[in-house]
């Protein structure tokens, strides 16, 4: 048999007891918060601090595949207005620094909340559609959201808004223009608080209700499944993780303004689930990391690298339809009597 | 067996176009009883199903369940309330194990739902492993506990047929609706899921049942309705209905006297 990094992955948490468990997340945690210690070698980034790539573009991007993971890959619904939710976590972060003395970690609750009811409101709007249409409304959506802000003039209008201050110091963390490590640390814990809910979700009822309205939803309402509550849930869910990148995202660069919130986002980030293996969390967060990690890479040929970009995208869907890492297929082969097709 | 009806069809009428699926159908299953639905080829029967689950709104005509009118409900409601079913043509989530298909449906009784499983409450951990045991219980009782890590998709034919009941079964229903539970078996396999069936309703569940078998139906059950172009012609005992010379004509496409 091929390796299978799925499957081996797999197998060995399966086969794990608990202490081993707490070994092989601690081991993947700490090499997450150490991977700052890799500037200066061969990863490092030509133009950017390599640091600095690591909050942004890849753990503001792998924080978002995450949530978009959850309606996307989880539920089957295609988002294709998922920077929407961005766009509010991160105005929410303007407006709030415009007229409040709120620090970011006082805004961030707002910036989720306001995300998820935007969720709630768009999901309950359109989430009766289905498909196609469900994808062409939320396009809609996304753009709605950025021209309302463009011709705002109380955000700003096209210039956006600036000087968003950055968070405060927090036990012993400065946060300002030399500290990219603090920042990519909170967008880590951010990722890895998000990881763990949708682990608890994915074990459990709502997993369950969001899987089998993906695989056959008319099938999953007959069997009892309310599909338009979970739905919605999942939306929310999904909003309420892209709001929380926005206001992180805002507090970093200080600045926002619409042109930062077009649908391209939206589209890459449904390239990060596509490619990384839809619904699979690991795949999702590899893909992320490897597409927005590679451009940054090969920024020297600055021109051409969208091509390669493009190019890296098509071979790999070629060779694995399914992602990266997709999902995992949890069977357990050879007990009695299972003959295997 | 009881005359307490538990499902009721009044007069239902279920227009497609100009099609009649139905014209002014009225069913009675009772309580704890097998019965049957026999019908040829487009004679309207999946339709019942359908209009019962709320798959479709009937164009006219009441159902009752239990006496309680199943007008304007949801179709998760309607399985909340007790009525489950299979379909046709095998319909089970086939990138899940048969154990989640079947848990999936004993979720329908359950309170936890996103901030319960979040908090991984007690609630939770205590829904989750009862629905894990009744699931495991259902596959044992449907003989198929050995599949119960296999994904669906993967199952031999015989045994996704007899996981759809054992899903239908998941949400507690009060009655089941089977359509052609027995499509494609052989003979033996026949004998095996009659069996079954009677098993089922012994543990309490009522049964109303499409087959197309006539020995089979004959068999097991306790009364057999036949529909014809959308219109029930018969509705009587088994031994009563195979010589009622309307469903003979029905089945055989000539009046049974020139024959
Ligand atoms: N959604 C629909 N739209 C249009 N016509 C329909 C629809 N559903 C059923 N019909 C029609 O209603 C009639 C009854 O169909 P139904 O599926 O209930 O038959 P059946 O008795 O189950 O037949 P079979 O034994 O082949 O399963 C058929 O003529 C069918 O074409
Ligand atoms: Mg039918």
């Amino acid at each position: 048999m091929p390796f299978n990094l799925r499957d081996t992955g797999a197998t060995l948490w399966a086969n794990s007891n608990k202490w081993q468990r707490y070994l092989i997340a601690g081991v993947i945690i700490v090499g997450a918060f150490a991977l700052p210690l890799l500037e200066g070698t061969f990863l490092n980034t030509p133009r950017t601090p390599f640091v600095s790539v690591l909050f942004y573009p890849i753990g503001v991007y792998v924080l978002m595949a995450l949530g978009l993971n959850v309606v996307v890959g989880k539920s089957g619904l295609l988002d294709l207005g998922y920077v929407a939710f961005y766009a509010v976590g991160a105005y929410t972060a303007g407006i709030l620094s415009m007229h409040t003395k709120l620090n970011t970690w006082e805004i961030l609750p707002v910036g989720i909340a306001l995300a998820m009811l935007s969720g709630f409101v768009l999901g309950a709007a359109v989430l009766r559609l289905r498909g196609d249409y469900l994808a062409i409304v939320t396009l809609g959506f996304g753009e709605i959201i950025r021209i309302t802000a463009l011709n705002s003039s109380a955000v700003g209008g096209a210039n956006g808004i600036s000087n968003i201050p950055n968070p405060p110091t927090t036990f012993g963390f400065t946060f300002d223009l030399e500290s990219d490590r603090n920042y990519y640390w909170v967008v880590l814990i951010l990722i890895i608080i998000t990881i763990l809910i949708i682990r608890g979700l994915s074990a459990r009822r709502p997993g369950r209700a969001w899987e089998s309205i993906r695989q056959d939803e008319d099938v999953a309402e007959l069997m009892g499944v309310n599909t338009y509550k979970y739905k919605l849930w999942a939306f929310v869910f999904g909003a309420s993780v892209g709001g929380a990148a926005g206001v992180l995202f805002a507090s970093k660069a200080m600045f926002i303004a619409p042109n930062i919130f077009n649908y391209n986002i939206s589209i890459l980030i449904l390239a990060f689930v596509v490619f990384g293996g839809m619904g699979n969390i690991w795949g999702v967060v590899f893909g992320a990391v490897l597409l927005s990690y590679i451009p940054e890479r090969i920024r020297f040929i600055s021109e051409a690298r969208m091509l390669i970009f493009g190019l890296v995208l098509i071979i790999m869907m070629n060779l694995r339809p399914d992602g990266l890492l997709p999902r995992k297929k949890r069977e357990k082969i050879g007990i009695a009597g299972g003959e295997i097709k | 067996m009881s005359n307490q009806p538990v499902l009721e069809l009044k007069n239902v009428t279920m227009q497609f176009g100009g099609v009649k699926a139905l014209n002014q159908v009225n069913l009675q299953v009772n309580k704890g009883e097998i019965c049957a639905l026999i019908g040829p080829n487009g004679a309207g029967k999946t339709t019942v199903f359908n209009v019962v689950t709320g798959v479709y709104v009937p164009t006219d005509g009441e159902i009752l369940f239990n006496g309680k009118s199943l007008k304007g409900k949801n179709r998760h409601k309607i399985t909340k309330m007790g009525i489950a079913r299979t379909f046709q043509n095998v319909r089970l989530f086939g990138e899940m194990t048969s154990l989640e298909n079947v848990i999936t449906a004993t979720d329908v009784h359950n309170k936890s739902g996103l901030v319960g499983s979040i908090l991984n409450t007690p609630r939770s951990r205590r829904e989750e492993k009862a629905g894990r045991e009744k699931a495991h219980e259902i596959l044992k009782f449907m003989g198929i506990d050995h599949r119960s890590d296999q994904l669906a998709k993967n199952l031999p034919y015989g045994d996704q047929r007899r996981l759809e009941i054992a899903r239908a079964l998941g949400t507690s229903p009060e009655i089941v609706l089977l359509d052609e539970p027995a499509a494609g078996f052989n003979p033996s396999e026949k004998k095996s899921l009659a069996e079954l069936i009677v098993k089922i309703r012994d543990r309490g569940y009522t049964v109303l049942l499409i087959e197309h078998d006539m020995s089979l139906i004959m068999g097991i059950s306790d009364r057999v309705a036949v529909l014809d172009f959308g219109e029930k012609i018969a509705d009587d005992l088994p031994s009563v209905v195979q010589n009622n010379p309307k469903v003979i004509e029905a089945y055989l496409g000539v009046p049974a006297d020139a024959s």
